[in-house]
């Protein structure tokens, strides 16, 4: 297919979908495959690229919705997709409390009895829950999809406010970030003391910015502006990233070995989205469009076809990472987590994961399929996160 | 059966049923790796060349405290003083419990000025973590509040030890322990701080079913805490001379 500014980017399904296996593998704890995602060696990890190209998919999809069928069917469609994610989220919520009432249940060690006050909101269920329903009790792991959630339900706006001019969109939400880095203000939530691990105030702004570079391509602008000086730039701030965050991973596990700049860089925040993790994720940003073009051949390849299905059925494979994540570590404590026994988790995991992208991906297909009187080929699967 | 094949099917029974001892010291054996101690605390060291009395402040949350295991004296602490004394016998030692159950580490940086400096130790443990992961404290408060204990103690040349959480089968699924094991591990290579890695090594117990409190009685979990606080206290103090040497 010859790449015209409408046919399906093939490189955002393929990326997001290599995301999501890398978040997989990272919410395992003390997976040895996690030495070798993203976290590893970029300052950042999986949850830009979820974050960043889910803005983009967004404003390429409704965007383009917005201009061929106005305002009210477009924040419509958006407000049915902001719906689906909140449905997955409860329904994860309700796989954690099982999880915690059985385990708090049947817990029996009295070394940790003082301390096990993870399940203190099972003494006020009523709270608890209406908490979870309002997006403010964001149990571990389930921190992600009230950011995305937040966003679609901004994105309306936003989608107008681009629509107008650009800088409507930018000039807040860049000045928003700056004043969330400078002085530090946190969203409080669920229970007292918690906060809002993905601060929807620092992270709108790489949804927002992503959104905005969706927008230019929507326009017609499928070119990188200034390609002659941001190439070098990138290049170089991503190279230093990589070797300063790898040096620290080797330091990690081999103590002589220096972590450069450790001492005046470390901890590099990711709750506010530090600039450290931000400029760095965004030179990979400009590296991978300047370098891997839409037409790339292993985009087509059968080895990236599991990726990609996995990248187009994003949401349920999402939540399907943070089960099987969850699954695989309960395992891995329960029977012990040799390397051999955790390679193992990490190829079970990943095979469900790709046989269901490709299940979910046969569903839509055969929901797409015109009745059978009238054969034809199926039509253009749309585009990106929208059905 | 010869002679010399009964003869050691007794000695065997005599080391397993007749001496906990030896029993116990075996129960706590760990892979060299989780021993390894490379950083060194100079002003403890000179108080045991000096063979002056040593003070040790062991602050901590509900596993400092011990109440698991029934009585002070079977809490880590104790036992460590106790394993101490063994290996500096020559030295007085005494292991001050502050533990508090259920304290965040910035709460606990709080109760450094009235809980630790007033007994005027030489060398503090401090044993956190816990209830930060539990609560679910930012990492990056739970990280500057860790580096605000660390500098208040070293400023008064005072040595410092961590110790990081606890391992359990049961809890690993549902405490995200993994952002806060970092940042202590991180925050200690920085400042050169010896981290005492109880998780790991309590989890390499736990896989050599040395304890799993699933399959013990009710009334037998007390002695089973008490016997893992017991390795705790042997384990540390191995660890603790290995760091003066």
């Amino acid at each position: 297919m010859p790449a015209s500014p409408t046919s399906r980017d093939l490189r955002l399904d393929f990326f997001r979908g290599l995301a999501l296996i890398f978040i997989f593998i990272d919410h395992i704890p003390e997976n040895i495959l996690s030495y070798f995602t993203l976290e590893a060696f970029g300052f950042f990890d999986a949850a830009e690229v979820f974050i960043f190209i889910s803005g983009f998919t967004a404003a390429l999809v409704y965007g383009r919705r917005l201009v061929e069928k106005g305002v009210i069917y477009a924040t419509a469609q958006v407000l049915r997709r902001a719906w689906q994610l909140y449905v997955a989220h409860v329904f994860l919520f309700v796989i954690f409390i099982a999880e915690v009432s059985y385990t708090v249940t049947t817990f029996n060690n009295p070394m940790y009895n003082e301390e096990m006050r993870v399940a203190d909101f099972l003494d006020e269920p009523h709270v608890a829950v209406i908490q979870a329903l309002l997006l403010q009790f964001q149990p571990t792991f389930l921190d992600i999809l009230p950011l995305y959630i937040l966003m679609l339900v901004i994105f309306p706006v936003v989608l107008i406010g681009m629509q107008r001019h650009p800088l409507l969109v930018l000039l807040p939400s860049a000045a928003l970030y700056i004043v969330v880095q400078i002085f530090g203000i946190v969203v409080p939530a669920y229970p007292e003391g918690h906060v809002w691990y993905f601060n929807p105030l620092a992270w709108q702004f790489l949804f927002v910015s992503a959104a905005l570079l969706g927008h230019a391509r929507i326009r017609g602008q499928t070119r990188l502006p200034f390609a002659r000086v941001l190439y070098p730039a990138a290049a170089v701030i991503f190279a230093a990233a990589f070797l300063i965050k790898l040096s620290w991973t080797i330091h990690g596990v081999w103590d002589a070995f220096p972590g450069l700049l450790l001492k005046q860089l470390w901890p590099i925040n990711k709750n506010n989205l530090s600039p450290l993790r931000l400029v760095p994720f965004y030179a990979l940003v400009v590296l991978v469009a300047l370098r891997v073009p839409r037409e790339a051949q292993f985009l087509q390849s059968t080895a990236a076809r599991p990726f990609v299905l996995c990248g187009q059925q994003s949401l349920e494979i999402f939540c399907l990472g943070i089960i099987l994540s969850v699954l695989a570590h309960f395992i891995l404590t329960e029977y012990g987590g040799g390397v051999w026994m955790q390679l193992a988790a990490n190829a079970a995991g990943i095979t469900v994961m790709f046989l269901t992208a490709a299940m979910l991906a046969w569903y839509k297909m055969v929901d797409r399929m015109p009745p059978l009187r009238t054969v034809a080929a199926p039509g253009r699967p749309s585009d990106g996160i929208a059905k | 059966m010869t002679r010399g094949a009964l003869l050691s099917a007794a000695v065997l029974v005599a080391l397993v049923v007749g001496s906990p001892a030896v029993h116990a010291e075996h129960e706590c054996e760990v892979p060299p790796e989780m021993m390894q101690v490379s950083a060194k605390l100079p002003h403890l060291a000179a108080r045991l060349r000096a063979h002056e009395p040593v003070n040790i402040v062991a602050i901590g949350g509900a596993s400092t405290t011990g109440t698991a295991a029934g009585s002070p004296d079977l809490a880590y602490p104790h036992r460590l003083q106790v394993a101490l004394t063994k290996l500096f016998p020559d030295v007085p030692i005494t292991v001050v419990n502050k533990g508090v159950p259920r304290q965040s580490t910035r709460q606990m940086v709080g109760r450094f000025a009235t809980d630790v400096i007033p007994e005027d130790p030489i060398l503090v443990i401090w044993e956190t973590g816990i209830s930060d992961a539990v609560r679910g404290i930012e990492v990056d408060d739970f990280t500057s509040a860790l580096q605000a204990g660390i500098d208040e103690v070293k400023n008064r040349s005072i040595d410092i030890v961590l110790v990081d959480m606890q391992f359990s089968r049961s809890t690993a699924t549902v405490i995200d322990f993994e952002r806060y094991l970092t940042a202590v591990h991180g925050v200690a290579d920085l400042d050169g701080v010896y981290v005492f890695p109880r998780y790991e090594i309590m989890r390499y117990w736990s896989e050599q079913n040395m304890f799993n409190f699933d399959e013990v009685a009710a009334d037998e979990r007390a002695r089973l805490a008490a016997r893992v606080y017991d390795c705790i206290g042997r384990k540390l103090a191995q660890a603790i001379k290995l760091a003066v040497q």
